[in-house]
């Protein structure tokens, strides 16, 4: 069970890490690691085993400058450093939003940014910062406070409200292996319910329209647990509310998410319910053709899910509700407060198929086999027993063990994703239903 | 006094005087006796890789094992990709493919202000019940480097109520700049704690089976002594083969290859070797580097403690450099006739395989980048396939690659440039952009520039890729005859993707950020 002392294989990189991941997908987004020289390769590393074989970007992986400090930082202090590096990365880099991230080392000695970065935005470069150590949480966190920075100093302050228009998030690039596909995904609907739409990291996206996104109507977070400070942080300075759920996927959470988007801004019901009614159809009539097999092949599972904030709660929906399958376990990996603790198993315990699903929060990959057996006692040696199968295990690459322990078909969705090459594939929304069924049963029948 | 009485590894800036910033040519760099050139910081820099790095890559690959990453969360989840090798490795090794396991003791804000320590035991306690593993690697990172944990001094205390050896191994990333400090850091960890041979040794098991083998269950003072005679021969034959993860297992059974046909017995050190197997490194009739970079610690101490001598020269990519790397081992051994004739069969055999491709690389110009050693290693073997190489940039520069650049200095057509660089893509695309080579080779994580430029471009290190040996030769030479047949991808990405320097970076000198010891500005 997990502990308090360790935390096995982390399913993340440190908050700089997430900064820096978020930052590399805006665009043009130039992130200035102030560092010890490894954090860029740590981050570049991470994403080459896990993030579906997506490193970098624009400017990501070694290519991130970097104030690469050293002992003699460390002892007389780090800024002089961060001064000539910006300095120099103006003249040599080409970027539209530059974003200087702290970490570990530099906060410990006291390196105060917040004045250099000041001092640069007043010459009129557009630069933010964000104090991302590593020891203040990880990459979900560096995510949140990259969003809060652009915020705070990126987005023009006090512009008109515009009607219909909205910012979309709670999906950390990279982070999310999926994040572009689930965000064009989701940005598609919104914009089919008339809307314009800010969603930070898509081609479509502009710096430009980030700058103007404090006049959004409303801010749309897809997540019960990422983003919200950032979310809280636009209120109070730009005055847009925002509503949060979680992350959509299949027609059923989706039709959801859609009608509380409508009613959060007041939308025509036409508009609405003929969108809903049109995704609807062409989710179902692309099911249709598979009903035989679905059928003959006996395709319904037993499943565990393994995952993050995002993901447990959402696949599980998705795999009790759309798609009839029997979800028993599910293992959210990373940790979260009480209150958030409370949001995420509210949704793994109003299931509309009635299932009720075992939730537990445990980091450690290794003790999930423990917690199967809690619920689901091994009856060996008998004639007629009700086994665990067949099953599929939906997770990360690191179930990959706990999948072939149990007999159990599996496919990496969660971060860690090593096993996949993924580019816009996504989960998220009606068609991210489909392509998901298309994985899951894509790997039931690889040896047909 | 030895390094390894100390707790940590000292930096590799002052124990080799190794430097990370200068540029210079090969004609020039071939006539300085000392390593010690005029080491620089930069003004601009990039993001690089710490010692941490390449420690964990080695770390993660020994079996029976966990690695406890003491820092703060995100430390150590490099972890990722080396668990694709761990799994890998550990398939073609064992034939059975095994995730690593790595652990983080996570420091938070609260540990930063208080102290790691106590945090630390606990950790170490409950990885030696939970994983039963036979060694505990503690990997201290940047923040308890910064915050003062003693992590020497809680591993002394708790390693009396724990099972598995306890190794600390030092990786604060801000105390150096030279990253092969890593290895230097992992192997003081084995040479401390793992070298010791166990008092119920494998070796006395071997010993009894090859005993019960040759006499049943009689056995006369003439066959004990036999025995022993054979044991000895055995052990006489028997050499250290150094692999800090810089080769993956096809590269190892090249070398075995060789070794085995001048009829040496081979045990591979440290990646993928079991811990309770580690003393035997200390028997062997000779230790051999694959790397000068990688081993002088660990080959060092095994001479001066255990008297195992050690051959820290070539590097077996090129084929005039594994000529003489089995060369200086045969002469070692006395096998010189059986070593001339493995090469003189070998290259010829190698000589006409490679026919096919050399028409299409006559001539073709070739930037390399990556390890020093490796850099240059692999140079010459650019050179004998027939390119023309332009450039080399080496990670750092130290005292072991001198002889190297006398070789290619020997070889090369017109002088070409040098530039020692931890990656700094900013130079490099600088530097491609005015050399325009139809061919680059790169380091992990190395290629992603000139691929944007439109460069055919092939990874120098990979470890499940052949590199090393005369199959190494033939096999790099068939990758890049296959990268220059269709270098499509990166012509497509050049032309709708771009770099992200101004258009006035380009003009300028690509040294202008290198700042020589002194002062002294480049510009």
């Amino acid at each position: 069970m997990s502990n308090q002392v360790f935390v096995e294989r982390p399913r993340y990189t440190c908050a700089s890490g997430g900064a820096v991941a978020t930052v590399t997908a805006l665009p043009g987004g130039i992130p200035i690691l102030h560092a010890a020289q490894g954090c860029a390769g740590n981050f570049a590393w991470t994403q080459n085993g896990a993030a579906g074989l997506q490193v970098g970007g624009y400017c990501g992986s070694l290519t991130v400058p970097s104030s690469n400090v050293q002992e003699r930082e460390v002892v007389f202090g780090g800024v002089d450093r961060l001064c000539q590096q910006i300095t120099h990365t103006l003249e040599v880099m080409e970027g539209e939003l530059f974003v200087l991230l702290t970490s570990c080392v530099t906060e410990i000695i006291g390196d105060d940014v917040a004045p250099v970065v000041a001092e640069f935005r007043e010459q009129g470069v557009p630069i933010t910062f964000a104090e991302t150590a590593g020891f203040k949480g990880n990459s979900y966190a560096g995510y949140d406070l990259v969003l809060q920075s652009l915020f705070r100093d990126i987005l023009e302050r006090g512009l008109p409200l515009q009607k219909g228009r909205v910012n979309l998030w709670g999906i950390p690039p990279y982070q999310d292996v999926f994040w572009r596909g689930n965000l064009v995904e989701l940005r598609g609907l919104l914009e089919k319910l008339g809307l314009t739409v800010n969603s930070f990291f898509t081609a479509e996206d502009t710096v430009e329209s980030i700058r103007t996104a404090s006049a959004a109507e409303l801010n749309i977070v897809v997540s019960e647990v990422y983003g919200l400070e950032a979310a809280k942080v636009s209120q109070e300075i730009h005055g847009v509310p925002y509503v949060t759920t979680a992350l959509p996927i299949g027609p059923a959470a989706t039709e959801q998410f859609l009608r509380q988007v409508a009613q959060a801004l007041s939308l025509e019901p036409a508009i609405l319910e003929s969108v809903i009614a049109s995704e609807q159809r062409y989710y179902y009539r692309t099911l249709e053709p598979l009903t035989d097999c679905y059928n003959d092949m006996d395709l319904q599972r037993y499943a565990i899910v393994v995952g993050d904030g995002n993901y447990a709660p959402a696949l599980t929906r998705f795999l009790a509700d759309d798609l009839g399958w029997l979800p028993e376990l599910v293992v959210i990996t990373d940790s979260h407060d009480d209150d958030r603790k409370r949001a995420l198993t509210l949704t793994v315990k109003t299931l509309t198929s009635g299932l009720k699903p075992h939730l537990v929060f445990e980091s450690d990959g290794s003790q999930i086999i423990s917690h199967f057996h809690q619920i689901w006692p091994s009856r060996q040696n008998q004639k007629y027993k009700h086994a665990f199968n067949p099953a599929f295990v939906v997770g990360s690459s690191l179930e990959r063990e706990l999948a072939a322990s149990l007999g159990a078909a599996h496919v990496s969705i969660s971060f860690p994703v090593s096993n996949r090459a993924i580019l816009d594939r996504g989960y998220a929304g009606y068609r991210g239903g489909l392509r998901l069924i298309e994985d899951l049963l894509g790997v039931v029948i690889a040896g047909r | 006094m030895s390094f390894l009485d100390q707790k940590e590894p000292p930096r590799r800036e002052e124990r080799l005087g190794a430097c990370i910033a200068m540029s210079d040519t090969v004609g020039t760099l071939a006539k300085k006796k000392s390593c010690l050139l005029d080491d620089g910081e930069r003004a601009f820099s990039q993001g690089s890789i710490c010692l941490m790095l390449p420690a964990l890559a080695i770390l993660n690959s020994i079996p029976d094992s966990v690695v406890l990453v003491h820092g703060a969360n995100g430390c150590g989840s490099c972890s990722h990709s080396q668990n694709a090798n761990t799994r890998s490795g550990s398939l073609q090794r064992t034939g059975k493919g095994k995730d690593a396991i790595w652990l983080s003791t996570g420091l938070n804000e609260t540990d930063v202000i208080g102290g790691g320590e106590v945090k630390l035991a606990p950790a170490i306690r409950e990885a030696d019940l939970r994983y039963k593993p036979k060694t505990i690697f503690v990997v201290s990172t940047c923040v308890p480097g910064i915050i003062g944990d003693d992590i020497d001094g809680v591993v002394a205390e708790v390693q009396p109520d724990v099972e598995a050896r306890i190794v600390p191994v030092h990786c604060q990333g801000f105390k150096t700049k030279i990253w092969a400090t890593a290895y230097d850091a992992v192997y003081h960890g084995i040479g401390r704690r793992l070298l010791d041979e166990p008092e119920e040794s494998d070796e006395a098991t071997v010993l009894q089976d090859v005993k019960v083998s040759i006499s049943g269950e009689q056995q006369t003072e003439e066959e004990t002594e036999q025995v022993s005679q054979l044991e000895r021969e055995r052990f006489h034959r028997t050499v250290n083969l150094m692999n800090v993860s810089s080769m993956g297992r096809v590269d190892e059974l090249e070398l075995e290859r060789l070794l085995q046909s001048i009829g040496l017995e081979v045990n591979f050190f440290p990646v993928f070797a079991s811990p309770d197997g580690m003393y035997k490194m200390t028997k062997a009739a000779l230790s051999i580097s694959t790397c000068p970079t990688h081993d002088d610690y660990i080959l060092k101490h095994l001479k001066e403690k255990y008297d195992v001598p050690y051959q820290l020269k070539h590097m077996p990519i090129g084929i005039e450099n594994t000529n003489r790397w089995l060369r200086d081992i045969a002469v070692f051994f006395g096998l010189e006739e059986r070593a001339e004739q493995i090469i003189e069969q070998e290259v010829q055999e190698l000589g006409s395989a490679l026919e096919e491709f050399k028409p299409l690389f006559a001539g073709k110009t070739v930037f390399v980048s990556a390890g020093e050693f490796r850099a240059l290693a692999t140079a010459q073997l650019l050179m004998e396939l027939g390119f023309d190489v332009r450039g080399i940039r080496s990670f750092h520069h130290d005292e072991f690659a001198e002889g190297e650049y006398e070789k290619l200095a020997r070889q090369a057509k017109t002088d070409f440039l040098i530039n020692i660089a931890n990656v700094q893509p900013f130079e490099e695309a600088n530097l491609l952009q005015k050399l325009k080579p139809d061919l680059f080779l790169g380091h992990t994580n190395g290629n992603m520039t000139a691929s944007k430029l439109g460069i055919a471009t092939h990874v120098i290190y990979n470890t499940g890729l052949s590199y090393v040996g005369y199959k190494g030769a033939y096999e790099l030479a068939r990758r890049l005859y296959r990268q220059l047949r269709n270098p499509s991808f990166n012509i497509n990405l050049s032309k709708h993707i771009r770099l992200p320097y101004r258009a006035e970076w380009y003009q300028a000198d690509p040294f202008r950020y290198i700042r020589t010891r002194g002062g002294r500005c480049h510009e």
